[in-house]
């Protein structure tokens, strides 16, 4: 192997593909990076054997070839060099690296051993393109809300799915659940995507990036942008019917501005960490006002008001204001509603902005 | 036959690939099924698939070919549980944790070599009226993982079959529902990951013990005074509980006589259901002599049998040991293990045994247990503490020594031996329905053995 290349584009590249391999694994290849040409390209590719990141970067291929060699080294190396042309030349399984006034060889292993690496083949797979920021705001929205207890896999990842012709994602730890519409879709999708695919696909985002395009099929999923591949398995099981526990209709409702809401639950949230985070919100239907308040037996107390409009009856609800805070941090609009019916049943968050399509439930505490 | 066939495979690739490229991409693979046209090969992920159809795909061909099997096709799939039906519970997402979640195959999560002694299974149990109970209670337990009895806690004397059990538990789950986890591991290891992972700050010991469906533990009794690894176990415990997976425990004492054992880990363990396995009668200890020969293939003599089941009456470990070794003289000398040759032999086996105990000994040994003097227990006095140890110790008269009622009486110094004839039956029946009778019973019997 032969090669030039610009030092931005093979950092980044790299950066990228590092995250995925994994030094400590059994097999110790997959502490390694491949590269290999593939005509006037050279693709720069890890896994860990859960997901798969390829970056295919424009070179000038003088004879092709390929190495693997350990991945934080030579990420490191290539990140610390000016910007400027690097020359990669591939002799008796070495790597030898050049640019400027640097040079280095690093001891690499011939490709024979690194994983074939999988892709959704798109003739049997299930497409969608979806916008960057579409995508962005889905993933932040719901991954907020899985869990991260890995003896319930299914709900370590976000439930993707169609459902009366929307696709849509969703995820829940069993106390609180997320739901976003994304798109109008026509095909059949049912699929666990694990949260460290999601997170992945959004750090390897640019931030020019403008399409997504994500192929499903029955056990794999593969994220196309850019120059990147990355492609994961997923999460074999059942997601739960969570529908069903989207209350329809509720006793209490009001709206608030998110800033402000958030501002007076974080500030409970101070007084709450004793408690495990509980604060309580009472909703005064005739003065049309809500107080938050919260209790740290040692330290002291916190009630703050705030004059809202509310309809329905007035009643009082305690939740985690660390679940709270998560869901108004990620969700859309300026203005949000919540709703709830009694001190046990569901709390429902959404945005009273028309697009969002958003839906936050968070189980109240029992107190 | 297929399975044969991909064991052969499976033993040449090892072989010709590194250790750990034969771990990461064959461990878990199967083959599905085999015909002329084609063989289906099953694999747990998609790195899997594809490794297999570009890097093995020759070489899996070529051994097939050389067992005389020609597929036209090989193919690949992944093995998923996603397509098996799944009966869906209710749903619900609540504080008490009921989303319902349908367990992610074993290949999935990487699955450990069990540490389950696959000798020990229920078939090779033997039953009697003094282990039915707890042999019953497990079998339940397998066969309602989780629902039944949660925990499960055995407890009884050394030998007398609780590991067994417990692990029988564990082969037989495995064997119904291999997809399920069990995890098999005495209390000392529990300790001694615990101390590893504090001390070198080593991650996965809470994933270790919290991602199974079911945990057993043996010997939890040397938990005690170990205040910090309690706690642990506390959480483990209730994590397990909460998520319906299944906890086996077994102990030489019940929890509640477990010195040191802290409140909230004793009244767990006695949450579910706790046994006692005792002492095998005489009949048991018979059939179990007559079952370990015939594994052995050796029919024993009757008188045989019964020489050894007498002599060896409270330890099932030690009359396994007796047996072996009379077998073991049998077949080095080339003799017919006859009763003259058991009793030349049990008779060194013996030497923890008394050969005789005396009724005044029982007498004596009874009243010491509750704190009595023997005077008082053969007193004419009728105070409710004195009147039932003199009912067990004439039940162990009955039991132990085989006396006559008459004879009862007179030790005890009655004059009626209806007396005698009541106090036994009594006994008899509060040891099937009173724990506390049945375990003092047990360990003054223990006591005259030592």
């Amino acid at each position: 192997m032969d090669i030039v290349v610009t030092q931005n584009k093979l950092d980044f590249a790299l950066t990228n593909v590092s995250r995925v391999a994994n030094g400590r694994a059994s097999l110790p290849i997959l502490g390694n990076i491949l590269l290999r040409t593939d005509k006037n390209k050279l693709i720069i590719a890890s896994t860990n054997l859960e997901i798969a990141a390829i970056h295919r970067v424009g070179v000038k291929v003088s004879k092709p070839g390929s190495i693997t060699v350990p991945a934080k080294l030579v990420t490191e190396f290539i990140h610390n060099l000016p910007k400027d042309t690097i020359h990669l030349q591939v002799k008796n399984n070495q790597l030898y690296i050049k640019s400027g006034n640097y040079s280095s060889t690093i001891n690499g292993v011939i490709d024979d051993e690194f994983p074939e690496l999988p892709s959704v083949d798109a003739k049997n797979a299930v497409s969608y393109q979806i916008t960057t920021n579409d995508f962005k705001t889905a993933t932040n929205q719901t991954i907020v809300a899985a869990s991260s207890d890995s003896t319930r896999p299914v709900l370590t990842g976000v439930y993707w799915h169609s459902y009366n012709n929307y696709l849509y994602c969703a995820a829940t730890d069993g106390y609180r659940l997320a739901e976003k519409k994304i798109i109008k879709t026509s095909s059949e999708l049912s699929a666990i995507i694990p949260t460290n695919t999601l997170q992945e696909v959004l750090r390897t985002q640019k931030e020019d990036t403008q399409e997504i395009q994500i192929l499903f099929d029955d056990t794999q999923v593969t994220f196309l942008f850019d120059d990147t591949e990355i492609t994961s398995r997923l999460i074999d099981g059942n997601f739960p019917d969570y529908r069903q526990l989207i209350p329809t209709k509720s006793n209490t409702s009001f709206s608030i501005d998110e800033g402000e809401f958030n501002r007076v639950t974080k500030i409970a949230g101070l007084f709450a960490r004793e408690s495990g985070g509980g604060i309580t919100i009472t909703v005064d239907a005739e003065k049309s006002n809500i107080a938050v308040h919260s209790v740290a037996s040692e330290v002291g107390e916190n009630t703050s008001e705030i004059e809202v409009s509310v309809s329905g009856e007035s009643g009082s609800v305690s939740l985690n204001s660390r679940y709270l805070t998560d869901a108004l941090s990620v969700i859309d609009g300026k203005t949000v509603m919540f709703e709830f019916s009694g001190k046990l049943a569901p709390c429902i968050l959404t945005s009273e902005s028309k697009k969002s399509d958003y839906t936050h439930i968070i189980m109240p505490l029992k107190s | 036959m297929s399975r044969a066939v991909w064991q052969t495979v499976l033993d040449e690739v090892e072989l010709s690939v590194s250790r750990a490229t034969f771990l990461t991409w064959f461990k878990n693979t199967e083959l599905v099924s085999l015909t002329e046209n084609e063989a289906i090969v099953a694999v747990p992920n998609i790195f899997a698939k594809r490794q297999f159809e570009v890097k093995f795909d020759t070489q899996i061909r070529e051994l097939f070919e050389k067992q005389g099997q020609k597929p036209k096709l090989v193919s690949y799939v992944v093995q998923t549980s996603a397509k098996k039906p799944v009966i869906s519970r209710e749903t619900t997402i609540t504080k008490s944790d009921t989303v319902s979640t349908t367990p992610l195959p074993r290949q999935a999560l990487g699955s450990r070599a069990s540490t389950l002694n696959p000798r020990y299974t229920f078939e090779s149990f033997i039953v009697g009226s003094s282990n039915d109970l707890a042999y019953s209670a497990c079998q339940a337990v397998s066969k309602n993982i989780g629902t039944k009895y949660n925990p499960l806690f055995l407890y009884g004397g050394v030998g007398l079959g609780k590991t067994h059990l417990i692990q029988a538990v564990g082969n037989e789950i495995m064997k119904g529902s291999p997809e399920k986890s069990v995890l098999y591991i005495s209390s000392e290891t529990f300790v001694n990951d615990f101390l590893e992972s504090i001390r070198f700050k080593k991650k996965g010991f809470a994933d270790k013990y919290r991602n199974v469906d079911v945990l057993i533990v043996d010997d939890m009794q040397f938990i005690a005074g170990k205040e910090k690894t309690q706690e642990e176990f506390f959480h483990t415990f209730n994590a397990l509980h909460q998520a319906n997976k299944q906890i086996i425990i077994s102990s030489d004492k019940p929890p509640r006589s477990i010195p040191t054992l802290t409140e909230r880990l004793r009244s767990r363990f006695e949450w579910g259901m706790s046994i006692d396995i005792q002492m095998p009668d005489f009949e048991t200890r018979c059939a179990i002599v007559e079952a370990k020969a015939a594994v052995s293939d050796i029919e024993l003599s009757r008188d045989v049998i019964e020489y050894l089941a007498n002599s060896i009456k409270s330890n099932i470990r030690e009359l396994e040991g007796a047996l072996n070794q009379l077998l073991a003289y049998c077949e080095m000398r080339g003799l017919e293990p006859d009763i003259a040759t058991v009793e030349g032999l049990v008779g060194n086996i013996r030497y923890s045994r008394p050969q005789h105990i005396s009724p005044k000994q029982i007498i004596d040994r009874t009243a010491r247990h509750f704190q009595l003097s023997s005077v008082e227990i053969c007193s004419e006095k009728r105070d409710k503490h004195i009147v039932t140890p003199r009912q067990i110790a004439m039940y162990l008269l009955r039991s132990e020594l085989h006396l006559s009622f008459p004879k009862i009486a007179q030790e005890l110094g009655r004059k009626d031996h209806t007396t005698a004839i009541h106090s036994v039956e009594k006994i008899e029946r509060a040891i099937k329905l009173d724990l506390l009778i049945r375990e003092q019973v047990a360990e003054i019997r223990e006591k005259l053995y030592a």
